[in-house]
């Protein structure tokens, strides 16, 4: 259960909000796009300094002590935004990680400096498939009384600025997962040119990684840090969808045609009536389940998966009518409709697809009902 | 205060109410309108409405607790107040004098019948044709009603007529409660496409309603019945809540159970639409459980009526995957399932097209939540007389 009341997470969303009215607006954006990074450090401390980074981390490493319900509502405001950066990999799914570390004192540390800002983390977490749920393709095995990673990870989100790397890999047909530091020689990054500028996609290369195993976190334990971060993105994804519906909305009624607001013409009120079908079944469930999983529920993993797949289709639907719907204005690169279709195209292939999920929501379903 | 109300309704319903045979204490069979009689007189079927006016003045839990009593006892007669469309609408716009002579009446009988679309009036409701004329006391009534549930049993009627012709189409409606036991009312049953008949068309040949049965204003019935419908869209969307209870924990999906049946779980396309289809229906689970914290909260809420859409989708979406699971089986129905299958089709037109089909209700979305300007209404203006018909 969340402990923070309703006005303590109305008042933390608020001081993220006024903070990237601020450093992280259209024009800023547009900048920090152009470079090779796309990731805003200055920001990301600022963002440390308000308890942020460490919002999943307990006060005791010196975290703000929150559940997913907060960074549900957090992320809203970041999708808002297109925020760039490895807020739900180095802040929902690493600490996860690190939490159900056996060795909590090695543990303790990292999770300290995730929370301080001084350690950014990637999570390295599928093959070539793209898929967070499969057997990854690096391999992990001892040699010396040492764990060695080879093989290779595919669509690390910002490895580019971790400082560490999370790895998943295959330990005799298990998932198990181990700790890098991306300084290591031995890893080779392939940063790529990726289709949604607001995200930096890297491949990265194992040759004989010595790596630390994160003890005791095993198959269960990933797919617990999946589903957190499952409905991070599901969050994030609702508040890019909110932010351009609403931009959308606004033009249909100021741009006037045959002498009318264009938002008079039924053919697109109907298509606005249903995205907002969309739109509001995507925030139900993404509250919902964040709420499900910071209570412990039964369904957490159900309402997890239905909100992934829910809020993953239902914001790409959404800023791809939103482009449909201002017409010409939005086929222009000036125009920011574009930047939340690409987003939300990333979206739909961000740790598992939406199709992959949707499969393991009627899983569950199936367990349920037996 | 509200623990006297609880102990007071608790203790009525003791000792009038015989919770195990279901019957008013003492007598050998339930009487309907004797109980009625006794529970209005009570001023437990309209808690919320006034001393004056059957009720006892009560709101919020004190409501509550009185409807849980008579539930729990499975005591009939309770919340007319909320459901008694023809009540509550004369409670609310009718004289002194029309509620002094049909209220109690009304409040002890059958709901009334709704007598509002017509042949050529559905969407479009203000395009009524319906006539009625005023002969001395009287309105004469001349017209034909459609889509009427519960036609037979009604005593009483909400009826929207034309009296002016010579305005534009919402200036000239009168609305009336209007006797349905009497010459002229001719109800004949309609045939549904599922093979039902909950409907009827209602034939009304010189009728007549007394000049005092006119609910609220003579010439300004549009807005009377902007009242009632709004009564009706809160029952409508209280039925929706009530129903959507519970998520994973409800009983087996029934297209989980029939893919199972038929050996079909296991295809890949078809797990895609299935796992579509039962996340539909949790998804408007979900908007109907957030839009009850809202209404707690804020007194409102507009997700209230995007439910009807997603129904829709949920209803027509199920019966085409049930189909596509039963494959060409579907076509012979000797068996329950294809027949299920293919009445589901059928009866999901019930949802998309009845109360305003989906397309109206797209435009009311669009006009009254997201606040995008009115469709050009080409006939709001002119004389009802000049307005082209089909």
């Amino acid at each position: 259960m969340s402990e923070y009341s309703q006005e303590d997470r109305q008042a933390i969303c608020a001081s993220f909000a006024r903070l990237l009215e601020e450093n992280a607006n259209e024009p800023k954006l547009r900048e920090l796009i152009e470079t090779r990074s796309g990731f805003d450090r200055e920001l990301w401390q600022k963002m440390a300094d308000m308890g942020l980074t460490g919002i999943t981390i307990a006060p005791e490493h010196s975290g703000a002590g929150g559940s997913l319900e907060e960074v549900e509502a957090l992320l809203e405001i970041a999708g808002g935004f297109l925020l760039c950066g490895p807020f739900i990999e180095s802040c929902v799914i690493a600490p996860a990680l690190l939490l159900a570390c056996e060795d909590q004192e090695f543990a303790g540390q990292h999770l300290q400096a995730i929370a301080a800002g001084s350690s950014i983390f990637a999570v390295a977490g599928c093959g070539s498939s793209g898929d967070w749920d499969e057997l990854p393709d690096v391999v992990a095995e001892q040699q010396d009384g040492h764990w060695c990673l080879s093989g290779s990870a595919h669509f690390v989100a910002y490895a580019n600025v971790a400082d560490h790397c999370l790895v998943a890999a295959n330990v005799q047909g298990e998932i198990g997962v181990f700790l890098v530091a991306m300084e290591d020689p031995a890893i080779t990054a392939t940063l790529h040119k990726s289709s949604d500028p607001t995200q930096r996609l890297s491949t990265l290369s194992f040759d004989s990684v010595r790596a630390t195993r994160l003890a005791g976190v095993d198959e269960q334990a990933w797919s617990g840090a999946l589903v957190n971060g499952l409905v991070a993105l599901a969050g994030e994804q609702v508040g890019g969808a909110q932010r351009i519906f609403t931009i959308t909305i606004e033009y249909l009624k100021i741009r006037h045609q045959f002498g009318q607001a264009i938002g008079s013409f039924q053919s697109l009120k109907h298509m606005a009536a249903d995205l907002l079908v969309e739109l509001e079944s995507a925030t139900s469930v993404a509250r919902h389940a964040a709420r499900a999983i910071a209570a412990g529920n039964e369904d957490a993993a159900t309402m997890s998966y239905l909100a992934a797949f829910t809020c993953a289709d239902n914001y790409r639907r959404i800023a791809a009518d939103a482009i449909q719907l201002h017409g010409g204005i939005a086929y222009t690169v000036e125009h920011p409709a574009h930047l939340y279709w690409r987003r939300a195209q990333s979206g739909q292939w961000a740790y598992c697809s939406s199709d992959r999920l949707r499969d393991l929501y009627l899983a569950e379903m199936e367990k349920n009902h037996e | 205060m509200s623990d006297n109300v609880k102990i007071a309704v608790e203790e009525w319903l003791d000792s009038h109410w015989d919770s195990e045979n279901r019957r008013e204490l003492g007598s050998q069979a339930y009487d309907e309108r004797s109980w009625l009689t006794k529970v209005v007189d009570a001023g437990y079927a309209a808690p919320s409405w006034s001393r004056e006016w059957f009720g006892l003045g009560l709101n919020g839990r004190d409501v509550r607790d009185i409807e849980k009593a008579f539930q729990k006892r499975h005591a009939p007669g309770w919340g007319r107040d909320r459901f008694h469309l023809g009540a509550i609408t004369i409670y609310k716009l009718g004289s002194d004098e029309l509620k002094g002579e049909l209220l109690h009446k009304l409040l002890c009988g059958p709901i009334c019948c709704l007598l509002y679309s017509e042949p050529g009036a559905g969407s479009d409701m203000a395009g009524i044709r319906t006539r009625a004329v005023k002969d001395g006391e009287d309105f004469v009534v001349n017209g034909q009603k459609v889509w009427t549930s519960n036609a037979k049993e009604a005593e009483y009627g909400m009826l929207l007529t034309r009296t002016d012709i010579d305005v534009p189409k919402h200036e000239g409606i009168t609305f009336f409660i209007f006797p349905m036991k009497q010459e002229g009312v001719e109800v004949r049953p309609i045939n549904q496409i599922t093979g039902e008949s909950e409907f009827n068309e209602v034939f009304i040949t010189d009728a007549r309603v007394p000049e005092r049965y006119i609910i609220g204003e003579y010439n300004e019935g549009w807005k009377s019945f902007q009242v009632a419908i709004a009564s009706e869209r809160l029952i409508m969307g209280m039925g929706v809540t009530a129903r959507s209870s519970g998520l994973t924990s409800d009983k087996s999906p029934a297209l989980l159970r029939l893919a199972r049946k038929h050996g079909r779980l296991g295809e890949a396309s078809l797990r895609q639409e299935i796992a579509q289809a039962l996340a539909y229906r949790q998804l408007n689970t979900l908007n109907m459980q957030r839009a009850v914290e809202d209404i707690k909260q804020n007194g409102m809420s507009s997700l209230m009526s995007l439910g009807k859409l997603s129904m829709s989708r949920i209803q027509h979406g199920e019966a085409r995957i049930s189909a596509k699971i039963l494959g060409p089986q579907v076509l012979l129905e000797d068996e329950e399932d294809a027949r299920n299958a293919n009445f589901d089709a059928a009866k999901a037109y019930m949802n998309s097209i009845g109360g305003g089909t989906d397309q109206i209700q797209r435009n009311i979305i669009a006009e009254r939540i997201l606040g995008l300007p009115k469709s050009a209404d080409v006939d709001r203006t002119i004389p009802f007389k000049d307005v082209k018909t089909s």
